[in-house]
């Protein structure tokens, strides 16, 4: 088993739970080729620094996992099959130094992922007032 | 000599900070080793060690594969505020 990371950016023209559901078809390669998923990091909507097939922006998913070396390859094609990826990155973890590192970036996103759960909690709910007020002004345009 | 003076040699930084491994999704701290166009600044320049050097062309040139940093900035893809972004 070899420590592994890979970055995938999923298409930004899908609906939240397509993309939801898109990243657990990912995962769901990963663990059913044998890899063990340590910690997941959402970096979420950006800006993509360059085109990648007439797109501006991309959601961006982080999956640090442990497989075995002859798993990726299986892993890498399935992911050039579906269409809803633009790019993914993989990176091998082999050094002692380097698998140093994955620990570290590991319990950084995992504490990211359990402190601000509540946090994201009340953001999504000002979101959502935000939308529906903004629907709001749309519908009273759309009235005058 | 003008230009020496431009920028005076350095000792490496991530030697001082003591970096072993650096993220490429940090982009934030790749910027001190791009140039205005996104060019991998050269050693003489930075002053940064063969180590540290390899270290960070390597990590950039994963950061732009993964679209985090452009590869090239031109006059039509220029960016308005670069590094805006960059959080």
């Amino acid at each position: 088993m070899r420590n592994y990371e890979n970055l995938v950016i999923v298409k930004p023209t899908l609906t939240a739970e397509e993309i939801q559901a898109s990243i657990s078809a990912i995962e769901e390669v990963i663990t059913s080729n044998g890899g063990e998923i340590a910690a997941r990091d959402a970096m979420g909507m950006r800006k993509l620094a360059y085109q990648l097939g007439k797109n501006e922006r991309g959601y961006f998913h982080v999956i640090y996992y442990s497989a075995a070396p002859s798993a990726i390859s299986e892993i890498e094609r399935r992911f050039r099959i579906n269409e809803d990826l633009l790019r993914f990155v993989t990176i091998k973890y082999d050094t002692n130094r380097e698998v140093a590192a994955w620990n570290q970036l590991v319990q950084k996103a995992n504490k990211k992922a359990s402190a601000p759960a509540a946090e994201a909690k009340t953001e999504d709910v000002e979101v959502a007032t935000e939308a529906t007020e903004t629907v709001a002004e749309v519908a009273e345009a759309s009235a005058e | 000599m003008a230009e020496r003076r431009k920028y005076k040699k350095r000792y490496c930084k991530y030697c001082e900070a003591k970096v072993d491994f650096m993220d490429y999704k940090d982009v934030g701290a790749l910027r001190f080793s791009l140039s205005e166009r996104y060019k991998i600044m050269p050693r003489r320049l930075t002053g940064n060690c063969k180590r540290h050097q390899d270290m960070i062309s390597t990590v950039i040139k994963r950061a732009r594969a993964a679209a985090l940093v452009p590869y090239t900035v031109t006059r039509k893809t220029v960016v308005t505020a670069p590094f805006e972004n960059l959080k």
